[in-house]
């Protein structure tokens, strides 16, 4: 099990990161921005692999309503052969808010035994918000095995009424779904973060 | 206490400008078993939807009386709390969302409406072990995902099983039966059998008149072309099924 470290971002943040994973080193972080009514989040992370059998695993969850912004730059650089890397980044985005994600994994030549994913999910409430997304691969090399998607959906309707028709009022049914698309990076947080999480996805309803 | 539990007057209903309920007249006496039978496309899943408050349909005439009250103003939830249930034909998956999760709002919702205690987990999850003895199903369908990776078997059990946790007055089982092997069936059909009295009533919608050796009924009607054009006792399905609908219809067009 890797070491997870866990970064909360609320309100105003600019945030620069450089990891580097050594050979063999297993590395996860999570990511949670809560940026509240108005704040601007900015986080770019930068994944390097200074060794062989290097993971690197990196997962986020933002939550952006209101005229909040948060942009999440991730770029991971497999320069060295067989290596691996995933990341899983999902959003709520609500009000007036903006949000990108700007993702890219580059695998020069000689990198093969690379494994690296990248996955964004972004649930939009309402017609007012505005969510981005730019998974990127560059590869060199073959032999690897990369992956990179990218979705923008809604509240299922169906599944909402579904609900209600077991008595479920329509706030409650909208946030029994919004959590159980939050819960796969906030499962295993800390108590007192997947709490904040919580609360500020309450907000968004 | 009303005797009449659902009363249907003259309902129209349509879908997309397109009228698919063309005056539907239909009265429900409590502790009676309705069934609805009739060919595909007879507006039997829009009378379920209509009653149910789905979303997509426009009532344009008529009225639905729950006991005594108009169920068309009423929100999906209001009319869950009042006691109407929809069993669906095709139940939708809810990842992420677990039985438990689903049902333990439903319930706190129910009671919350009917100003009653909150149920304690201990309370809760005995009234659930003795509801899954019902339909069969192990604990384990608790923890899943509402519907997620069940067979065709399974989902049907499971909306008796939710079913029999809201104890609904009005309970209307759209098509419970397809996709259902004599097995389910059976289950599916003594779980009915097991939650009727003399206060609940249960409308069911259905294309063949198995399901109805397991629920008998009192009332058959048939549904053509957004009307009821023939109502009769339990003989009826035997002949519809004897016969098919042709006749019926033919009957009804006056040749």
């Amino acid at each position: 099990m890797a070491n997870r470290e866990v970064i909360l971002l609320r309100g105003d943040e600019l945030r620069t990161l450089e990891i580097t994973v050594g050979a063999g080193q297993a590395r996860e972080l999570v990511f949670v921005a809560l940026p509240g009514e108005s704040g601007v989040i900015d986080c770019s992370v930068s994944v390097s692999f200074s060794g062989e059998g290097g993971d690197c695993v990196l997962s986020g969850l933002y939550l952006a309503g209101g005229s909040s912004r948060v942009n999440f730059t991730v770029n991971v650089e497999h320069g060295v052969p067989r290596c691996s890397s995933s990341q899983l980044f999902k959003g709520i985005v609500a009000g007036r808010a903006r949000t990108g994600f700007f993702g890219l994994i580059r695998v020069p030549e000689h990198c093969i035994g690379t494994e690296a994913y990248q996955q964004n999910h972004n649930l939009l409430l309402g017609d007012d918000c505005h969510a981005q997304s730019l998974p990127q691969l560059e590869i060199y090399a073959d032999d690897v095995r990369c992956s990179h998607g990218a979705t923008f959906g809604r509240l299922g309707d169906e599944e909402l009424f579904y609900m209600r028709s077991r008595g479920i009022p329509e706030f409650e049914a909208r946030r029994l779904q919004m959590t159980a698309f939050a819960s796969e990076v906030l499962e295993g947080l800390p108590e007192d973060i997947v709490c904040q999480a919580l609360e500020a996805l309450e907000s968004l309803l | 206490m009303n005797d009449i539990l659902l009363e249907v007057k003259d309902l129209h209903a349509s879908v997309m400008e397109r009228e698919i309920l063309r005056g539907i007249n239909l009265t429900v006496r409590r502790g009676e078993v309705h069934a609805i039978m009739g060919p595909n496309g007879a507006g039997k899943s829009t009378l379920s939807g209509v009653l149910a408050g789905k979303p997509g349909y426009t009532v344009t005439g008529g009225d639905a009386l729950f006991d005594g009250e108009s169920l068309l103003t009423l929100t999906p939830e209001e009319r869950s709390w009042r006691g109407v249930f929809l069993g669906f034909q095709y139940p939708t998956e809810i990842p992420g969302v677990s039985n438990t999760q689903m049902l333990k709002s439903a319930v706190a919702a129910h009671r919350r409406a009917q100003n009653l205690p909150e149920l304690s987990s201990k309370e809760f999850i005995k009234l659930m072990d003795s509801k899954l003895t019902l339909v069969k199903m192990d604990r384990s369908f608790l923890s899943r995902g509402v519907n997620v990776g069940f067979s065709g078997g399974e989902k049907k059990r499971n909306e008796i099983f939710q079913m029999a946790m809201l104890s609904p007055q009005l309970a209307i089982l759209d098509e419970t039966d397809s996709g259902l092997d004599v097995d389910a069936l059976r289950i599916v059909g003594e779980g009915v059998n097991s939650l009727r009295s003399h206060d609940n009533v249960f409308i069911v919608i259905t294309h063949y008149q198995r399901l109805l050796d397991y629920i008998v009924p009192d009332v058959i009607h048939v549904l053509y072309n957004g009307q009821i054009i023939l109502t009769g006792d339990r003989s009826l399905a035997l002949e519809i099924e004897a016969r098919g609908y042709d006749w019926i219809i033919n009957q009804h067009n006056g040749k």
